[in-house]
């Protein structure tokens, strides 16, 4: 990045914060907040450590959802991507199912569930189970057949098939799935507490709602951005090292 | 060793029946080279699949070493036109991905060691950690032969294989295939749509009609090995050869390209 741009990105961040400031000096800070609340009450929760309980929470849900929902989306999508009858015969179901905004799901899980970490991993999981599903399936297709048959005349016996070409081969669809799916497990969390829970940044923030605390709900949606953007970054890094023969081609 | 009796085969679909090839007697011996040239769309790729057994004929019999093809055959090592290499593995991983399955297991440092004599083999010293991304056309022509002459298969079947690759590197290419094929008496069937290539390489030159194939000539070529691809296109025995099948062959190339 050239060095001017840079600044300009600064100057344009912090013409930002001022107006915001300005703005909550203007029409008062009840509604507006401003920076200076925004960063004494951020500062204040983690000085006290009141809010790693709530940030691990979201975060540990997120996680915990991501994992069960990618590895059934993968074993779920080469199973139907491989054989055309199961695909067949769940394809209505499946698309039943998401067609229904997923997230509509939360009352129906959190009453069945409770209102602990259970529900929203459950939800998270569901939702990313689909977007997973749906690129592995896609992967599977785009494999090229010319490379199976090259291992079949080898003498590979079908695992090894699946092993050194098959699943290889939608990593790259496997890893944009979970790519896309990422916001989707941080959303999925925090709406999932919003709706019911004990700790959680969903449920801070809902909380702080009813209780007109502006300012905490600027911190809290500050939190979630920074969650995000770290989130989004690590799949990158993580799809960046996985297919790194790819990032080479010309 | 290889022997088409009447094998034909047609596809279909959405309800229409496609010819691909018309029954068709062939014989094969062991360690020959045959070229098989023809009109694009003249079924000379479905005679490999055939042979390789990812097909079975729709009517008559295709046999290998006696043996009627049912399943893959593992004895064979295909090269296509468009370069299989996995693009996830580097050249090294590329050319021992054979030796790493359990029908041909192999130790570890032997593996290794027929890797890198291969890769010298083909010239491809000093790209073993590369990617087939980062590889020129015929590099990764190369890259492809090695992974298949690693695994010591008695034919090699091969479809345009030097197709995509520039004048200059197809005769090279050329060069390094006889040398590789008649030193460990491989047999060939060759699939090419350049007359000058096929009579270059073969023992026998194969000319197909256009869809649906047939056989129309098979010409023995008799220039003694090993042969000066280099400078055989310049003697006389090779410009009266390339006249005479030429002239079976334009025929077809006209019907061929109807479109």
């Amino acid at each position: 990045m050239q060095r001017s741009t840079f600044l300009w990105q600064v100057a344009f961040g912090i013409g930002l914060l001022g107006a915001w400031y300005a703005c909550g000096l203007v029409f008062g800070v009840a509604w507006i907040s401003s920076p200076v609340l925004v960063a004494r009450k951020l500062a204040a929760w983690l000085m006290t450590g009141s809010i790693y309980l709530h940030v691990m929470t979201t975060l540990t849900e997120m996680v915990v959802g991501l994992i069960i929902g990618v590895v059934l989306g993968v074993l779920c999508g080469l199973l139907l991507g491989m054989s055309r009858l199961v695909a067949t015969v769940l394809r209505p179901i499946i698309f039943a199912i998401y067609s229904v905004p997923l997230i509509s799901l939360a009352p129906l899980l959190i009453m069945i569930f409770g209102i602990d970490m259970l529900p929203k991993i459950v939800l998270v999981a569901t939702v990313v189970f689909f977007l997973v599903l749906f690129n592995t399936m896609k992967g599977v297709e785009m494999v090229d057949p010319d490379m199976v048959d090259v291992l079949k005349l080898m003498g590979a016996r079908w695992h090894e098939s699946f092993w050194k070409v098959l699943l290889p081969g939608c990593m790259v669809w496997i890893l944009s799935g979970v790519k896309v799916a990422l916001p989707y497990a941080l959303v999925a969390a925090t709406v999932g507490e919003m709706m019911a829970a004990r700790r959680g940044l969903g449920m801070l923030l809902s909380d702080s709602g009813q209780k007109f605390d502006v300012t905490a709900i600027y911190a809290l949606l500050l939190i979630l951005t920074v969650l995000g953007l770290l989130v989004a970054e690590t799949g990158t890094w993580v799809e960046g090292s996985l297919l790194r023969w790819r990032r080479k081609h010309a | 060793m290889i022997s088409l009796s009447d094998a034909g085969k047609q596809f279909s679909a959405r309800g229409k029946t496609l010819r691909a090839l018309e029954p068709l007697t062939l014989d094969v011996a062991g360690q020959e080279f045959i070229a098989l040239v023809g009109p694009s769309g003249c079924g000379k790729s479905t005679i490999l699949n055939l042979i390789a057994g990812l097909l079975r004929p729709s009517e008559g019999t295709v046999k290998y070493d006696g043996v009627v093809v049912t399943r893959p055959n593992v004895r064979v090592g295909y090269i296509t036109q468009k370069d299989t290499l996995l693009p996830w593995r580097n050249v090294q991983d590329n050319v021992g991905l054979a030796l790493e399955l359990k029908i041909r297991r192999t130790s570890r440092a032997a593996a290794a060691a027929r890797v890198a004599a291969m890769i010298d083999l083909v010239g491809l010293k000093g790209f073993e950690r590369h990617y087939p991304s980062e590889l020129s056309g015929g590099m990764r022509k190369r890259a492809a032969l090695a992974r298949t002459l690693i695994y010591e298969p008695e034919t090699l079947l091969m479809d345009e294989p030097f197709g995509a690759l520039d004048a200059q590197l197809r005769l090279l290419m050329m060069d390094e295939l006889q040398r590789l094929t008649q030193a460990r008496r491989i047999t060939v069937v060759f699939v090419t749509h350049d007359l000058g290539e096929a009579i270059a390489l073969a023992d026998r030159v194969v000319i197909m009609s256009a869809r649906p194939g047939r056989i129309r000539r098979i010409r023995e070529i008799s220039i003694p090995r090993p042969r000066d691809i280099f400078k055989l296109r310049f003697t006389a025995e090779f410009a009266q050869l390339y006249e005479e099948l030429w002239n079976e062959l334009k025929d077809e190339v006209v019907k061929g390209t109807d479109v």
